[in-house]
Order: C-alpha cells, then sequence, then structure tokens
C-alpha cells in the first residue's frame, strides 16, 4: 500500500508538471508535438529512476557537504547515457530533442527529488518514486503536445484529424502557443483541484 | 581534526566522479560505433537520394568542401553531391546538394542539419517542398513564392534554403570542375 | 559588425526564456517585483558571461585535446558554471559587500538556472570562438534582464487587475508570457544571419 502510494502520488497528487510546477523548460520547449513530449517525458523518467536509485544507494557514503556536487555528478552521468543511447539508437528523436537532452541535467524536478526523496528513502522506494514522477511528468508533457499538435498541426501522433479544409493555428506550435496553453491548462487545473503550494526550485 | 572530515569529503567526490567518468567511457565506447554508423548512413541515403541514378559514390580529393561523385552501376559519372551550409531562421542549415553537370540542372536537395522551429521551418525537410528544386537549372534565382512555395509559416526558412543553393552552387560546380570531375 | 549582429539577434531574436525556452524557472519564479528582477537579470547576466569565457576554456583546452568532449562535456560544464557560481559569491562578498547584498541572494539559484548550461552548450554546438562566445553570453544576459524586467513591470500592474482566482501566480504569469513572446516575435527576420 504505502509502496503502492510513492509510485501513483507524481501521476497526480504530486504531478510534477501540473501541481508542482517543476521543469517547465522542457515542458514549454518540446511540447510542440505529442511524440516530442512523450519522448523528452520517458527520457527524463529514465534518468530520474537512474539518480534516484543511485543517491539512495549512496546516501550513506555521500558526506553533507558535498552532497549537491555528487548528486550533479551522477545526474550528469545518466544524461549523458541517455543522450548517447538517444543518439546511437534513435537518432530521429534525438534530432528533434537536440539541446534539451543534456539540459535534463538542470531539470530541477531531478535534483528536487533526489534532495527531497532519494536522499532519505531506501532504494526501492525511491525507484517507484522516480518512476511515477517520470510517468507524471510523461503524460503531461504528452497530453500538452496533444493538445498543442492538434490545434496547431490539425494531428496527433503525425496522424492527421482532419480533412485538406482544416487551417491549423500555427502559434500553437510557436513558443506563444507553449506559454499560453500551460497557463490555461494550469489555471484549469487550479479551479477544478484548486490551489496547491507550489515547490519552487531554481 | 579537521583534515579528517575534509580528506573524506575529496574523497568521496574524486570516487564518484572517477566512477561516472569510466561508466561514461564505456557507454561511449559503446555507442559510438552505431552514432558513426548512423550518420554514414544518413550521408550515404542523403547522396544517393538526390542524385537518383547513382547506385555508389566517391569522394572527390582536394575540395574546400566535401563533393562526391555519384556513379551508375557500370562506373560512370551521373553527378555529383556536395554538402552546402548557411545561416537559417535559428541556427545553420546543412544541405546536400545533388547536380547533374551536364545539363546544369540540380538533380536533388536534401537537408542534413537545422535547428529551424519544430512544426514551422523544421518542414523544410518536407519533400513537397525539396522536390519543387530537382530538375531547376543551376543557375535559376529560387525566388520563393515565384519559382518555389515556400513552407507555409517558414517563409524565411524557405527563403535560406533558396539562398544557400544560389550562392553555393557556381562555386561548386566550379571545384567540380576544378578538381577533374566530369571529362 | 558580425558581432554586434549577434548580440542584437540573441537579445530580440532568438530571446532566451521567450523563444528558446531557457531561464523559464527564475522567470516565472522571480518576477514580481521590478527592482529584484533587474538584480536577479545582473546578476544572471554577469554569470553568464563569465561562463561563456570558462565552458570555452573548457571546451577547447581540456575537453577536446583529449577526445572526451562528446561524453564528458554535461558533466565539466555543469560543475564549471556550480563553481564559477560559487567563486563568484565569495569574491563579492570580500570585495563588494553592497554589491553582495542586492546579488548574493541569487548566485546559488543561477547554478540550476538552464539558460546558463543551454548557453554554454549552445555556443559549444556553434563552434563560436572566444569573443563570440563571450559577447554570445552577454546577449543572453542582456535579453533575460530584458525579459525578466518587463515581466516583472506588467505583473507590478497586473496586481491591482482582477485576475480570476485560479489563475492568480503562475498561471497568469504564463499567458502574459505568451503575448509578450508573440511581440517578441516580431523581431524574427529582423537579422538575416
Amino acid at each position: 500500500m504505502k509502496f503502492g502510494y510513492e509510485f501513483i502520488k507524481g501521476l497526480w497528487d504530486e504531478n510534477p508538471t501540473f501541481r508542482l510546477v517543476l521543469g517547465m523548460c522542457p515542458t514549454l520547449a518540446v511540447t510542440n508535438a505529442a511524440m516530442n513530449g512523450l519522448s523528452m517525458g520517458l527520457a527524463t523518467t529514465f534518468v530520474l529512476v537512474g539518480s534516484n536509485i543511485m543517491v539512495s544507494a549512496l546516501k550513506k557514503v555521500i558526506p553533507d557537504e558535498v552532497r549537491i556536487p555528487s548528486y550533479v555528478i551522477i545526474i550528469a552521468t545518466f544524461v549523458t547515457i541517455a543522450d548517447l543511447a538517444l543518439a546511437a539508437f534513435f537518432p530521429e528523436i534525438y534530432r528533434v530533442l537536440g539541446l534539451f537532452i543534456p539540459l535534463i541535467v538542470v531539470n530541477c524536478i531531478i535534483l528536487a527529488r533526489a534532495e527531497a526523496f532519494a536522499a532519505k528513502n531506501s532504494i526501492g522506494k525511491s525507484a517507484l518514486d522516480g518512476l511515477g514522477m517520470g510517468f507524471g511528468f510523461t503524460w503531461a508533457l504528452t497530453f500538452l503536445g496533444i493538445i498543442r499538435e492538434i490545434l496547431g498541426m490539425g494531428s496527433v501522433f503525425g496522424i492527421k484529424l482532419f480533412g485538406e479544409g482544416f487551417v491549423s493555428w500555427i502559434i500553437f506550435i510557436l513558443p506563444p502557443g507553449a506559454f499560453l496553453t500551460l497557463g490555461l491548462i494550469l489555471g484549469l487545473f487550479n479551479a477544478v483541484l484548486g490551489k496547491k503550494k507550489k515547490a519552487q526550485c531554481s | 581534526m579537521m583534515k579528517n572530515p575534509i580528506a573524506r569529503l575529496i574523497i568521496v567526490l574524486a570516487l564518484i566522479s572517477i566512477g561516472s567518468g569510466l561508466f561514461l567511457a564505456l557507454t561511449y565506447t559503446y555507442t559510438i560505433p552505431h552514432i558513426e554508423a548512423n550518420a554514414a548512413r544518413d550521408q550515404e541515403v542523403a547522396i544517393l537520394e538526390t542524385l537518383p541514378d547513382a547506385v555508389s559514390f566517391e569522394e572527390l580529393k582536394n575540395t574546400e568542401f566535401p563533393i562526391y561523385v555519384g556513379l551508375d552501376s557500370s562506373g560512370n559519372e551521373v553527378g555529383f553531391a556536395y554538402v552546402a551550409e548557411g545561416g537559417g531562421f535559428q541556427g545553420m542549415i546543412g544541405l546536400m546538394v545533388g547536380v547533374d553537370p551536364e545539363q546544369e540542372i540540380i538533380t536533388g536537395v536534401k537537408i542534413l542539419s537545422h535547428s529551424e522551429t519544430p512544426g514551422l521551418g523544421a518542414r523544410i525537410t518536407e519533400a513537397v517542398f525539396l522536390d519543387q528544386f530537382a530538375q531547376k537549372s543551376i543557375s535559376d534565382n529560387f525566388i520563393v513564392k515565384e519559382d518555389i512555395d515556400g513552407v507555409t509559416g517558414a517563409t524565411f526558412s524557405s527563403k535560406s534554403v533558396s539562398a544557400i543553393l544560389e550562392q553555393t552552387l557556381p562555386k561548386a560546380v566550379e571545384q567540380y570542375r576544378e578538381s577533374g570531375g566530369g571529362k | 559588425m558580425e558581432l554586434l549582429l549577434l548580440f542584437i539577434s540573441t537579445v530580440l531574436i532568438n530571446n532566451f526564456v521567450l523563444s528558446r525556452f531557457l531561464g523559464i524557472c527564475p522567470f516565472l519564479g522571480v518576477s514580481k517585483k521590478i527592482e529584484v528582477a533587474f538584480s536577479m537579470g545582473l546578476a544572471a547576466t554577469f554569470v553568464m558571461t563569465l561562463s561563456a569565457i570558462a565552458t570555452w576554456l573548457i571546451q577547447h583546452y581540456i575537453l577536446m585535446p583529449f577526445g572526451m568532449e562528446r561524453f564528458l562535456q554535461y558533466g565539466a560544464f555543469i560543475l564549471v558554471i556550480a563553481s564559477l557560481v560559487q567563486f563568484v559569491e565569495m569574491f563579492l562578498k570580500k570585495t563588494s559587500p553592497a554589491l553582495y547584498q542586492s546579488l548574493g541572494i541569487f548566485l546559488p539559484l543561477i547554478t540550476t538556472n538552464c539558460a546558463i548550461l543551454g548557453l554554454a552548450l549552445l555556443s559549444a554546438l556553434n563552434g563560436y570562438d572566444l569573443i563570440t562566445s563571450t559577447v554570445f553570453g552577454f546577449g543572453a544576459g542582456v535579453g533575460f534582464t530584458l525579459a525578466i524586467s518587463s515581466m516583472a513591470g506588467l505583473r507590478e500592474n497586473m496586481e491591482f487587475g482582477d485576475v480570476p482566482e485560479p489563475f492568480k501566480g503562475v498561471p497568469i504569469t504564463l499567458i502574459t508570457a505568451a503575448i509578450m513572446s508573440m511581440a517578441f516575435m516580431g523581431f524574427s527576420g529582423l537579422i538575416s544571419m
């Protein structure tokens, strides 16, 4: 029961995007299409789970004074692995996400989970926490990607939904659309679920 | 008294860094052949796609930028492809351009790299746009909206592709001829 | 001339915050008061210019000679940036307590500002030389300052507006950012690079 919650909470109650409002840079930057959001979410999940496990495993060894640099090295290691693996096996996705793969290093979700959760909990719980948060992030990004892709290109995952007559609302796949969509959705979430105290990191 | 904790800090950090470095070096040696193979395959596909009559190619030596001579199945030259680069909307655009030097026409254009706006400028990679350049004379001006239909919402990126072609084509043909291509 | 064009295009056209989505966290978090936002911008500009130089040196004198730029780059850059921020903080504390008072509290926040790592990676990716990198770093900082200060100016005025309760805070800031970003799009195509 307790274990299950560590996974579930990231999906909804403590959703990193909609409830904690963390990791806004990739959220805005790569959600112009559903596929991009999904790939970015999965890459981040990989790094989250990896770094949570490592941080939790090493929590007794790492002295408090150097914990942040240590976490950063661990996170950078997993990000580089994800980067190399994507470049080697998924060159198409790698090309689209480009610069935002290395920027997972400074995604506050990851450092925040290492600090706030993995450094205090067992390996198993930390892995579940990472997985839950990662999937929470993934569905949020995919959801935003779907909305923006439908409005901006008239398609979902590259499949055209409307006939020839559809005039796409290009602004939604441009930077302003990113801000607008996220702003409206966040507002809607607040309206429906009530405001939640935000965890600010960077 | 102070020495021990500080020594421990340094040792732990050093060990983590070394571990990370080793692990990454391993991942790197494992993935780099794939990454290089991807790049090589992309290049091969790009060259052969821009030279529809070619089945193989070889690189010309002593040129300022890469030029590949396309060969048909009996080893005859069918044209050449070259790599061009120029500024786009947000960053550099890299192109592979296939040319038939005898008829002085473009045989194909392909985007190798770009950092244009996803969903807009990035659509310059689509065949609908690029195929328009095929069969056009190398002395064409490729004016967007007249000779070429630009990508909707990405006139700037479309114009950039045209400009790169216009600027690099004469130079490429000259280089090709000087390096002993053709007859 | 080319440097000037790069500077202008980094500030206005490819503005780090509004068109590249780098440095969003402080943009949303520290944009309530103009003075505070401006100080944050100054601190970030300072660190960005310095880290553009530092990461360039690391890239060209340590990573590239040993062929490690492909797999140690991210770790090396982020550590350099973190140490640089720490160093600047200590230096300011010693030499200029007044400046430290106004900028000091923002310095630790800057380490995880993705604009700085993004800047270092972009300038390595584009193969800029040292001077171009420095101008790029400075321009990125100025662009960040411009975006965050103007956002703070708008938000100060919005205090008196009747924003629906659920939209207060981050959502309305994002919607405002959307309009700002649209305005900044007017600059695109101003300079063809």
